[in-house]
């Protein structure tokens, strides 16, 4: 039989994570709380509201007090017709692994049922929501995660969210010339594909003309 | 180096700032076969996007899809049927062990040994040839739906793979024969790349690259999803061969045993399958796959951690895009390697330039899912 970690570790390491995140951060807008998957084992993670001023302390806590060690993504939305105060929203997926650097020759093999306290792994999903603008911007955390560098990069690149902060800020994805501003998964540019209209309202073709035609030969 | 060199497995650039033979200085340049599959999805539905996620990686499509499917049910709220997330296991085991004879193949002509490449990609074949009678093409599968999967085992597909699987370990004590007692591959791999665990983790390496450095963590055990907890397997590990980290070497033994292992679980998971493995539901039955709603409201968020071939993939969804939620608003994809690829840059800094081909290939590269 393959190992697994337990739903009782899992709520157990969510819930005193919840509850620490609350103790160091309540009363400043920070929200933390459990929240199930709804598919497979239905396992938990915690998810955490946080409004920007606070993310940076949020994170070294995360990272130093919590152990959580691994920052898996950086994901960011635009919301043209959102809220005026959710008009842009970063979401962060963090992961926690019991993860050791070993002497020459040796390895730990984890029993997942015997892991306790910081050791059981945890999933962590952050939200912070940023005001309507041209410009967003959110505090890097290229100094507290190394991994966070290229997501970063990469999330400037597509959707034009700025790291206050991050060193070496460059296109990763686009063309190095792209023009500034510009970024694809902005919701103001559509996918359009070459003569779109054509190939999908006239499928066929019957009402395609040679591109000259009008033109005096 | 690149776009176009042996070294690079895809298609980037690497440049590289040397004293004489020494690397003191690299830079990755990804991009160039950047598709924006993120922003083609926003316009897809949800069955629509299978394809593309099978198309992220040649060499790894059956777990790509499955990584998508399983972040979508998050979404759209749907369980899988028993049967059809034993068949999925199977799957992506498969495709595991396909994915990693494929770096075994393209990564010994690399470091001088040429015989293993043909080696590999013939017994490559009969788990394509597997994964075919579930897919129906040789390479890119369209296998898994949102809710289960699109058709059932065929018959007589539990013998073949029995006797496929058999066959392939005995061949694997050949690889052991022909690379662990070939100097030239001791010699090249021992020694160079090494990584600490650590170190890995914070910069997002994850995957068989951690697990060679003396940790068995996994997603697949501490973050349990499918009937991994129900089929016997151990999650392979591998002794780092010094105290700066893994070398070259652990990285290849990591992945032999992983192969070994994933053999273990599509045996027992055919034994075990519920049903039986000589059974085939039409496709359709609810036994394979559950019903699922065709829209996700606006709001309504789905993600889920996957262990692939080269470690934590991931996908994130937002409900409620064009359609009235039919698509969804945002698709966010989370590539092993795209996080891979600078770490292993700078691990570079300070070996000869001989030894990039050799301390890039260990990692297993893969340009398709790096740029997306």
């Amino acid at each position: 039989m393959g190992m697994a970690i337990t739903s009782a570790q899992n709520k157990a390491a969510v819930d005193a994570a919840v509850a620490a995140v609350m103790d160091r951060f309540g009363g400043t807008g920070i929200e933390a709380t459990s929240v199930e998957h709804s598919t497979g084992k239905h396992a938990s993670f915690l998810r955490i509201i946080s409004p920007p001023r606070q993310w940076l302390g949020l994170a070294k806590f995360l990272r130093f007090d919590l152990g959580v060690n691994h920052c898996s993504m950086v994901t960011g939305t635009h919301f043209p017709d959102g809220a005026e105060e959710r008009g842009w929203e970063v979401a962060y997926h963090f992961m926690r692994m019991p993860v050791k650097n070993q002497a020459s020759g040796a390895c730990v093999e984890h029993d997942a049922a015997t892991l306790t306290g910081l050791e059981i792994p945890l999933e962590v999903e952050i939200f912070i929501p940023l005001a309507k603008g041209d410009s967003p911007v959110v505090d890097s955390i290229q100094s507290i995660w190394v991994g966070a560098d290229w997501n970063e990069k990469e999330t400037w690149d597509l959707v034009g969210i700025e790291f206050k902060g991050h060193k070496d800020m460059m296109r990763v994805l686009n063309p190095h010339d792209s023009p500034l501003g510009f970024h694809p998964l902005q919701k103001q540019h559509k996918l359009r594909y070459h003569d779109y209209n054509e190939m999908y309202d006239d499928a066929q073709g019957f009402e395609r003309k040679p591109t000259d035609s009008g033109l005096v030969k | 180096m690149g776009p176009q060199h042996p070294m690079t497995h895809g298609l980037w650039t690497l440049r590289v700032k040397v004293d004489g033979e020494t690397v003191v200085d690299t830079e990755p340049e990804l991009g160039y076969i950047h598709r924006g599959v993120e922003k083609i999805c926003e316009s897809r539905d949800f069955t629509q996007i299978v394809p593309y996620c099978d198309r992220l990686c040649y060499a790894s499509a059956m777990t790509w899809a499955h990584s998508y499917c399983y972040a979508v049910e998050d979404l759209l709220e749907v369980d899988v049927p028993e049967r059809a997330e034993y068949v999925r296991l199977i799957a992506v085991e498969m495709q595991r062990i396909a994915s990693h004879l494929m770096w075994l193949g393209a990564y010994t002509p690399d470091v001088g040994n040429l015989t293993v490449f043909v080696w590999c990609l013939r017994d490559r074949e009969m788990f394509l040839d597997l994964m075919q009678e579930l897919g129906g093409s040789r390479m890119h599968y369209n296998f898994p739906r949102p809710g289960g999967i699109k058709r059932d085992i065929p018959p007589g597909f539990a013998n073949r793979a029995r006797a496929k699987i058999a066959l392939f370990l005995e061949r694997m004590k050949e690889y052991e024969m022909l690379l662990d007692e070939s100097t030239i591959f001791l010699v090249r791999t021992q020694g160079v790349g090494y990584a600490k665990a650590e170190e890995m983790v914070n910069a997002g390496v994850t995957g068989p690259n951690v697990r060679a450095a003396g940790v068995n963590y996994d997603v697949r055990w501490a973050h349990p999803y499918s009937v991994y907890d129900e089929v016997d397997w151990t999650s392979s590990v591998e002794k780092p061969s010094s105290v700066k980290g893994a070398d070259c070497y652990d990285r290849y033994r990591v992945r032999m045993t992983e192969m070994e292992e994933s053999c273990r679980m599509i045996i027992d998971a055919l034994d075990k399958i519920p049903g039986g493995s000589d059974t085939t539901y039409q496709s359709g039955d609810e036994k394979i796959i559950a019903k699922v709603p065709s829209r996700a409201p606006e709001g309504a968020t789905g993600h889920h951690h996957f262990e692939d071939s080269r470690g934590e993939s991931m996908f994130y969804l937002q409900g409620g895009g064009e359609g009235r939620g039919k698509y969804p608003y945002r698709v966010s994809i989370r590539s092993p390697m795209f996080i891979t690829i600078p770490f292993v840059a700078e691990t570079m800094i300070g070996y000869k330039i001989a030894d990039i081909p050799a301390i890039m290939g260990s990692f297993d590269p893969c340009i398709g899912e790096t740029d997306r």
